[in-house]
């Protein structure tokens, strides 16, 4: 068969509105595993040996099973436990928890990079606990992640295709759809890529935009 | 609700199956995946502007889109390239593909950390161009391959589970199979999950041994008060 570029261009308008869902998505993710992120590495350092044995085992198993297995888990189990989940909110709940514990992990990874003398300081000037998490430890600590955080994000932007195995109306359901109403698979599906791959490029130059402007006012 | 466990009892022969395939198409996709990717780092290190230019596309474009579009463009892209292979094969294709963009990066990464000269100055001390492959270069290019590519070995391992979208039957999809027969989807996938959790355990050890038998850097221990740890330290034990 011959590539037909004609309707590659015929699918773009209804992949870039497809687009939207899973940028939306894909913010309200980045959103909550922030948060849910930073409340879990203020939890950890806490270290109160039961809760972090428990954290523990709970990050090995995120870490060590499928995202799409842990969309499946929140989709389908879910509603056995009694929590009847629309697709939309099983599958952002599934990547949330999965990616909150990815930045927990890269947070971990930077938290040593931090001065010590900062914390004594800290301490020395009578500053609370919640103080010097957020304006000491957290401010620095955001910008020297940022770019394991960027790319992070990219990350969660390619889980939100997942999202269609569960139904969810997104960029890749929405090729699929068109592909069987006009049996061209191949050209429907190279359109889909590209909409990826732009929004995660437009994605990293963000992150780059946002790093030159945090270290310019470094200076 | 409590746990059914005859869904497992019942139901284990098709579990081991969808494991050992998983394994299998893991492996294969490892093997061809390392082994493209190794072309490709030592490709890019030719001098040559539109071949570096066309590796850096192939490495953008594979690493920017999401897995399960990589499979489908395989998937449907072959038959209409007027290739017709068995599912279990695209599936295999696409992984090896998707992992050759990560392996390349890290075989890269080992060998331009290698310092310039260690080959000459082998050389120079009176190595043979082998002995000075076999006991200078080798050994510090690959260990700090190991735990990188370990990693990237378990994401292969997690997104070989999006396979099951084409009708591999690898582990997810005999999970689905079996959910849609006894409609126990919290059994299910809890054995689902459980098997992949043991795999990607099993293979994060094997490589902390490898890692040990190759003399692997011992990360320093970094000394520090009490009071800064309580803030800068999530392991249950504070470093002294």
């Amino acid at each position: 068969m011959v590539f037909q570029t004609a309707h590659l261009i015929s699918v773009m308008p209804n992949l870039s509105a497809a687009a939207l869902v899973n940028l939306r998505l894909a913010l309200i993710i980045i959103a909550i595993a922030l948060i849910l992120g930073t409340a879990l590495t203020i939890l950890r350092s806490l270290k109160i040996a039961p809760v972090n044995a428990v954290i523990d085992v709970l990050i090995s198993f995120i870490r060590g099973t499928p995202l799409l297995v842990q969309i499946f888990i929140f989709y389908y189990a879910l509603p056995n436990a009694g929590l009847d989940l629309s697709a939309e909110v099983a599958g952002v709940l599934a990547i949330s928890f999965n990616s909150a514990v990815f930045v927990s992990e890269i947070m971990r990874g930077s938290l040593p990079t931090i001065d010590p003398g900062q914390i004594e300081a800290a301490t020395a000037l009578g500053l609370r606990r919640h103080v010097i998490w957020l304006r000491v430890i957290l401010p620095q600590l955001f910008r020297r992640t940022l770019p394991v955080l960027i790319n992070e994000s990219t990350i969660v932007v390619k889980g939100t295709a997942l999202l269609s195995v569960i139904t969810v109306v997104d960029v890749l359901r929405t090729a699929q759809q068109i592909a069987s109403s006009t049996f061209r698979p191949f050209e429907t599906l190279v359109g889909a890529a590209i909409v990826f791959l732009v929004i995660n490029l437009a994605v990293s130059f963000v992150g780059m935009t946002l790093e030159a402007r945090l270290a310019a006012r470094r200076m | 609700m409590g746990f059914d466990v005859s869904v497992f009892t019942t139901y284990w022969p098709l579990f081991l199956q969808g494991a050992l395939l998983t394994i299998r198409v893991c492996l294969a996709a490892f093997v061809v995946g390392f082994a493209l990717g190794t072309v490709l780092a030592l490709l890019a290190l030719v001098p040559l502007r539109p071949l570096r230019f066309l590796i850096g596309v192939y490495l953008a474009v594979l690493r920017g889109i999401p897995f399960i579009i990589i499979l489908f463009l395989v998937h449907y892209g072959l038959p209409f390239a007027g290739v017709r292979l068995p599912a279990v094969f695209t599936g295999t294709i696409a992984l090896s593909l998707f992992a050759s963009a990560y392996f390349a990066e890290i075989v890269r990464a080992a060998i331009v950390a290698l310092p310039k000269g260690q080959f000459e100055s082998a050389r120079a001390i009176g190595m043979s161009p082998g002995q000075a492959m076999r006991y200078v270069v080798a050994p510090q290019i690959l260990r700090p391959l190991v735990p990188p590519s370990t990693n990237m070995t378990l994401t292969m391992i997690k997104e070989s589970s999006v396979l099951s979208s084409i009708t591999v039957a690898e582990l997810t999809y005999q999970g689905l199979v079996v959910q849609g027969n006894t409609f126990a989807p919290f059994e299910v996938f809890a054995v689902v999950a459980g098997v992949y959790w043991i795999i990607s355990i099993a293979v994060a050890r094997a490589a902390t041994l490898l890692e040990r038998k190759a003399g692997g850097a011992q990360s320093k221990a970094v000394t520090r008060n009490s009071l800064a740890d309580s803030f800068l330290s999530l392991e249950r034990r504070p470093a002294s």
